[in-house]
C-alpha cells in the first residue's frame, strides 16, 4: 500500500503516487509563455522555483473550464525535471495497493493517447493512473 | 624491480619463491585491487551515505521548514480559525438577532396580517355600506324618478291647471268686462232710472198738476155744467124770457154777450184744456215712448241679468272646477311635499351612509397606511436581513477559502509524511484528520453558503412581496383615497341634493300655500260667484218683475196714450165744437143781435140755442162725463205714474243698488280676475317651479343615477380594494409563512453556525493539538537532524578515513603493484612471466 494523490479533470478521477509529487499548490494564474504548446498554461512561481504548468484539460482536450478555487497544481518530479499538473481539483490522498495496478483496456489506452498507464481501484472507487512522464516528457520533447 | 638472479637450483628455488611471491604479490595485488575497490566502493558509499544523509538532512530541514511552515500555517490557521469562531460567534449573535428580528417581524406581519383582514373587513364593510349607498340610490333614483314623473304629471296637471286658469282668467276677464258693461248698463239704467225717476217725478208733478187742472177744470166745468144747467135753464128761461123778452134782444145780447164771452172764456178754457189735454198727450206719448224704452230697457236689463246670472253660474262652475282642479293640484303639492320629504330623509340618510363610508374609508387609509409603515419597517429589516446574509456568505467564502487552504496544507502534510515514510506516519494520521476536518468545515461552509443563499432569495422574495405589498398598500391607500373624494363628492351631492330639496321643499311649501291661498280664493269666488249668482237671480227676478210692471205700464202708458189722444182728439173735436160754438156765440151774438133786431127768431133761436145749450149741456155733461173718466184716468195716471214713479224711484233705487251690486260684482270680479291673474302667476310660478322640481328631479335623477354610476364605480373600486385587501392579507399570510421558513431557517442557520462555531473550536483544538503536534515533531526532527548531521559527519570521517585508507590501499596496491612488477621483472628474467594488473 503506498499513498496517492488523488485529482480530478473532467469527470474521471487520476491517481498519481505520492513519491512522484512533490506538493500541492492552489492555482490562481499562471504566467503565458509565447510560443509554448497550448495545453501548457505557463510558468508559475512555487516555493521559490519556477515551474512550467501543463493544463491537463488541454492536454486531455476537454473544453477550458472558468476559475474556480478548486484548481489545483500537482507539483510532480520526473527525475530532476519539476512540473506542474493543472487539475481541477485534487483534494484527497488514498493508500492504494500498487500491486493491484491492472492495465487499462487498449481502447481506453488508445483513446487516452497513452497517458493512462493503468486502473487502480480504491475505496470502491476508480482511478486512473497517469503516466506522467509520457504527459510531461512529450511536454518537454515540445518544449 | 631488480631480482637476483640465482643458480641453477637456488634459482629455481628462488624463483619457485618468487613465482609464489608475485603469486602471493599478484594475490595481494588482487586483495589490494579488491581492498582498494571495497574501500573505494566503500568510500562511495560514505559519500552516498553522507550524500544520502546531507539529502536526507536537507529534506529533513525542508521537512522541518514546511514543518515550520505548517506549523506557522497551523497557528494562523488556528488564530483564523479563532477569528472564524469568532466570526461564527458574531455570525450566530447576529443570526439570533435576525431570528428575534424574524420573529418580531412574523410578529408585526401578524399584526399586520390583523390589520390587512381588518381592512379587508373594513374594505368588506365599505364595500357593502356602498352596495347599500348603491341599493339607497338606486331606491333614491327610483324615487327621484318617481318624483321626476310625478312632477311630469303635476307640470302637466300645472299646465292644464294654468291653462284652466288662464282660461278662468280670461273668462274671468271677459265675466268682470261683461259685469263691467253690466254695470256700466247698469249705471246707465240707472242714471237712466234716475232720470226716468226725475221725469217721472216730474210727470207725476205735472200729472198732478193736470189733475189738479183737471180738477179745477172739471170743477169749472162742473161749474160751467151748472153753469151751462143754468144757462140752459137761462136759456129756458131766456128762451122764455126770449119768447118773453124776445124783443127785449139787447139783454139777451148782452147776455149772448156774455154767454159769449163765457164760451170764449170757456173756449179759450177748453183750448187751454186742450194744450193742456194735447200737452198731456204729449207727455203721455213721450211717457208711453219713455215706458216703452224704459220697459225694453228693463227687458234689456232682465236679458242681461239673465246672460249675468248665466255668466255668474259659469263663473260659479268655473270656479268649482278650479277649485276642484286646486284641490287636485293641492293633493299633488301635497304628495309632492311627503316625496320631498321622504327624499329629504333619504338624502340625509345617503348623507349618513356616506359620512360612515368617508370615516370607514379614512380607517381603511389609516390601516394601509400602518401596513405600509410596517412593509416598509418589514423591507428595512429585510434589506438589514440580505446584508447580514451577505456579510455572512463573505464569511462564508473565507471558511472556504481557510478549508481550501487547510486541505492543501493537509494534503501537502500528507505528501511530506508519505516521504518521512515511518517518522511520517503520525503526521499522515494527523495530517488526515485536519484534512477531513477541513473537508468537513468546507462541506459546513457549503451548506451555510446554501442556506445563505436561500436565506438572500428569502430576503429578496420578502422584499419584493413586502414592496408589492407596499405597492399595494399604496394603491389602495390612493383607491380609498379615491373613495373618499368620491364619497365626499356623494356628500357634497347630497348637500346639493338637500339644498335643492330644501328649495323644492319650500318650493312646494309656497306653492301649497299658494295652492292653500287659490282654493281659499277659489272658495271665495265660488261662494262670491254664488251669492252674485243669487242676488243676481234676485235681481233678476226684480227686474223681470220690473220688466213685468213696466210692459204693464207700457200697455197702461199706451191705453193712457190712446185714452190721452182721444181725449186730445175729443178735445180737438171739443175745440172745434167751441170754436164752432165761439162762432155758433158770435152767431148767436149776431144772430141776438139780428135778433135784436129780429126778436122772432130769438125764440126759436132760444129754442135752438136750448136745444143747443141741452145739447151742449149734454155735451157738456157728456164732456164732463168724458173729463171725469179722464180724470179718473188721469188720477189713475198719476196713482200709475206714482206707481211708476215709485217703481220707477226703486227701480232707480234697485238700479243704483245693482250698480253698487254690480260695482261690488265689478270690483269682485276684478278681484278674482286679479286673483285669478295672480293665481295664473302663482300657477306660472307654481309650473316653472314644478318645472324646476321636474328639472331639478330629473337633474336628481341624473346625478342619483352619476352617483349611482359614481357609486358603482366606488363599489367595483372597493370590490378591487376588498380584493386587493384579501390580497394582501393573502400576501400578508404568504409573507409570514415565508418569513416563518426564513426564521426556521435562520434557527437553523442560527444551530448550524453554532455547531460550525463548535466544528471551529474543535477545529481549532485540533490545530491546536496539530500545532503541538508539529511542535513535537518538528523538535523530533531537528533531533534527527541533529543526529543525522552526526551521522553525516561521522560518515564523511568514515568517508575521509575511508578514502585514506583508501589512498593508502591505493598505495599499498600500487607499491604491491610495482611490488609484483618488480618481482614480475624478476620473475621474467627467471621465467619470462609477466604481471597483468587486475582491473
Amino acid at each position: 500500500m503506498s499513498l496517492h494523490v488523488t485529482f480530478r479533470v473532467g469527470n474521471a478521477s487520476y491517481a498519481l503516487p505520492a513519491a512522484q509529487v512533490l506538493h500541492l499548490e492552489s492555482y490562481e494564474t499562471a504566467t503565458h509563455v509565447p510560443g509554448a504548446p497550448p495545453y501548457v498554461a505557463g510558468l508559475v512561481q512555487v516555493r521559490g522555483r519556477l515551474v512550467p504548468v501543463v493544463d491537463l484539460r488541454a492536454r486531455f482536450g476537454l473544453p477550458p473550464i472558468e476559475h474556480s478555487l478548486d484548481r489545483r497544481v500537482v507539483v510532480v518530479q520526473n527525475g530532476t525535471r519539476v512540473a506542474g499538473l493543472l487539475v481541477d481539483s485534487a483534494r484527497e490522498v488514498v493508500q492504494i495497493d500498487e500491486a493491484a495496478y491492472e492495465k487499462p483496456p487498449e481502447i481506453i489506452e488508445e483513446q487516452a493517447s497513452g497517458f493512462v498507464s493503468g486502473v487502480a481501484t480504491a475505496a470502491k472507487r476508480l482511478f486512473l493512473l497517469v503516466d506522467v512522464p509520457r504527459i510531461i516528457g512529450e511536454e518537454l520533447s515540445h518544449g | 624491480m631488480a631480482n637476483s638472479n640465482g643458480n641453477g637450483k637456488g634459482i629455481e628455488v628462488t624463483a619457485a619463491r618468487l613465482d609464489e611471491i608475485v603469486r602471493a604479490l599478484r594475490s595481494t595485488v588482487g586483495r589490494a585491487t579488491q581492498i582498494e575497490e571495497n574501500v573505494a566502493q566503500l568510500a562511495e558509499n560514505g559519500e552516498s551515505q553522507a550524500a544520502a544523509a546531507e539529502e536526507m538532512r536537507e529534506s529533513i530541514s525542508s521537512i522541518a521548514t514546511s514543518m515550520e511552515e505548517t506549523a506557522t500555517a497551523s497557528e494562523q490557521l488556528a488564530r483564523s480559525q479563532q477569528t472564524v469562531a469568532a466570526n461564527a460567534n458574531e455570525v450566530q449573535k447576529g443570526l439570533e438577532a435576525s431570528a428575534s428580528g424574524l420573529q418580531e417581524l412574523v410578529a408585526s406581519i401578524g399584526t399586520v396580517n390583523k390589520d390587512a383582514e381588518v381592512l379587508a373587513q373594513g374594505a368588506e364593510s365599505t364595500a357593502t355600506v356602498i352596495e347599500q349607498s348603491a341599493r339607497a340610490l338606486k331606491s333614491i333614483s327610483g324615487n327621484a324618478k318617481e318624483l321626476a314623473g310625478v312632477s311630469d304629471r303635476l307640470a302637466s296637471a300645472m299646465t292644464q291647471t294654468s291653462t284652466t286658469i288662464a282660461d278662468t282668467a280670461s273668462r274671468g276677464a271677459e265675466t268682470a268686462a261683461t259685469i263691467e258693461e253690466v254695470a256700466t248698463t247698469v249705471e246707465q239704467m240707472a242714471a237712466g232710472s234716475a232720470r226716468l225717476a226725475a221725469d217721472a217725478r216730474q210727470v207725476g208733478d205735472r200729472v198732478n198738476n193736470l189733475s189738479t187742472g183737471f180738477k179745477t177744470v172739471v170743477g169749472a166745468l162742473e161749474h160751467v155744467v151748472s153753469d151751462a144747467a143754468e144757462t140752459a135753464s137761462s136759456v129756458e128761461e131766456t128762451s122764455a124770457t126770449a119768447e118773453e123778452l124776445a124783443r127785449s134782444f139787447r139783454g139777451v145780447a148782452e147776455l149772448a154777450e156774455t154767454l159769449q164771452q163765457a164760451t170764449a172764456s170757456s173756449a179759450s178754457n177748453l183750448t187751454e184744456v186742450a194744450a193742456s189735454v194735447e200737452e198731456v198727450a204729449a207727455t203721455a206719448e213721450k211717457t208711453a215712448v219713455v215706458i216703452d224704452g224704459n220697459a225694453a230697457a228693463v227687458e234689456q236689463i232682465a236679458r242681461a241679468a239673465q246672460g249675468v246670472t248665466q255668466s255668474v253660474q259659469e263663473v260659479s262652475t268655473l270656479a268649482g272646477s278650479s277649485a276642484s282642479a286646486v284641490h287636485q293640484l293641492d293633493t299633488v303639492t301635497r304628495k309632492i311635499a311627503a316625496v320631498v320629504e321622504e327624499s329629504k330623509t333619504t338624502s340625509s340618510r345617503v348623507g349618513v351612509s356616506a359620512r360612515t363610508g368617508g370615516a370607514t374609508v379614512g380607517r381603511t387609509i389609516g390601516g394601509l397606511v400602518k401596513i405600509r409603515q410596517t412593509l416598509v419597517e418589514g423591507a428595512s429589516v429585510m434589506k438589514d436581513m440580505g446584508k447580514r446574509a451577505e456579510e455572512i456568505g463573505d464569511i462564508v467564502q473565507t471558511i472556504n477559502l481557510i478549508a481550501d487552504r487547510t486541505n492543501l496544507l493537509s494534503l501537502n502534510a500528507s505528501i511530506e509524511a508519505a516521504r518521512a515514510g515511518e517518522h511520517g506516519r503520525g503526521f499522515a494520521v494527523i495530517a488526515e484528520e485536519i484534512r477531513a476536518l477541513a473537508e468537513r468545515a468546507a462541506a459546513a461552509a457549503s451548506d451555510v453558503s446554501k442556506i445563505v443563499r436561500g436565506l438572500q432569495g428569502a430576503a429578496r422574495d420578502a422584499q419584493a412581496s413586502s414592496t408589492e405589498g407596499m405597492r399595494i398598500a399604496e394603491e389602495g391607500a390612493q383607491l380609498s383615497e379615491e373613495a373618499r373624494a368620491g364619497l365626499q363628492a356623494i356628500l357634497e351631492g347630497v348637500e346639493a341634493l338637500d339644498g335643492s330639496i330644501k328649495n323644492i321643499s319650500s318650493a312646494s311649501e309656497e306653492q301649497a300655500r299658494a295652492v292653500q291661498i287659490v282654493a281659499t280664493t277659489t272658495a271665495r269666488v265660488e261662494t262670491e260667484s254664488k251669492q252674485i249668482a243669487r242676488v243676481n237671480a234676485e235681481q233678476s227676478t226684480a227686474i223681470a218683475s220690473v220688466a213685468r210692471a213696466a210692459g204693464e205700464m207700457r200697455i197702461m202708458a199706451k191705453q193712457t196714450r190712446d185714452a190721452t189722444s182721444e181725449q186730445a182728439r175729443t178735445l180737438r173735436d171739443l175745440v172745434k165744437q167751441n170754436s164752432q160754438l165761439t162762432s155758433l156765440a158770435d152767431k148767436l151774438t149776431r144772430a141776438t143781435e139780428e135778433q135784436a133786431t129780429g126778436a122772432n127768431q130769438l125764440a126759436k133761436a132760444s129754442t135752438q140755442i136750448r136745444i143747443a145749450s141741452q145739447r151742449t149741456t149734454s155735451a157738456m155733461s157728456e164732456q164732463l162725463k168724458t173729463l171725469g173718466s179722464m180724470t179718473e184716468s188721469v188720477a189713475e195716471i198719476a196713482s200709475a205714474t206714482q206707481r211708476t214713479v215709485g217703481g220707477v224711484a226703486e227701480q232707480a233705487k234697485g238700479a243704483h243698488e245693482i250698480g253698487r251690486a254690480m260695482d261690488a260684482a265689478r270690483k269682485h270680479a276684478m278681484q278674482s280676475a286679479r286673483t285669478i291673474a295672480e293665481q295664473a302667476t302663482a300657477t306660472k310660478e307654481l309650473e316653472s317651479g314644478v318645472r324646476d322640481l321636474a328639472r331639478l328631479s330629473a337633474e336628481v335623477t341624473t346625478a342619483v343615477e352619476q352617483q349611482t354610476i359614481g357609486l358603482n364605480v366606488l363599489a367595483k373600486d372597493a370590490d378591487t380594494a376588498r380584493r386587493i385587501a384579501k390580497q394582501t392579507a393573502r400576501a400578508v399570510n404568504e409573507q409570514n409563512d415565508a418569513l416563518e421558513q426564513l426564521s426556521v431557517a435562520t434557527t437553523r442557520q442560527t444551530s448550524a453556525m453554532k455547531s460550525l462555531a463548535h466544528a471551529t473550536l474543535e477545529q481549532t483544538t485540533t490545530t491546536e493539538q496539530i500545532s503541538h503536534a508539529m511542535r513535537d515533531i518538528r523538535s523530533r526532527l531537528r533531533e534527527i537532524t541533529t543526529a543525522l548531521a552526526a551521522t553525516a559527519k561521522t560518515a564523511q570521517s568514515t568517508a575521509k578515513e575511508t578514502s585514506t585508507v583508501a589512498r593508502e590501499v591505493a598505495a599499498v596496491r600500487a607499491a604491491s603493484a610495482e611490488q609484483a612488477e618488480l618481482i614480475s621483472g624478476l620473475g621474467r628474467g627467471g621465467s619470462n612471466g609477466s604481471v597483468e594488473p587486475t582491473t
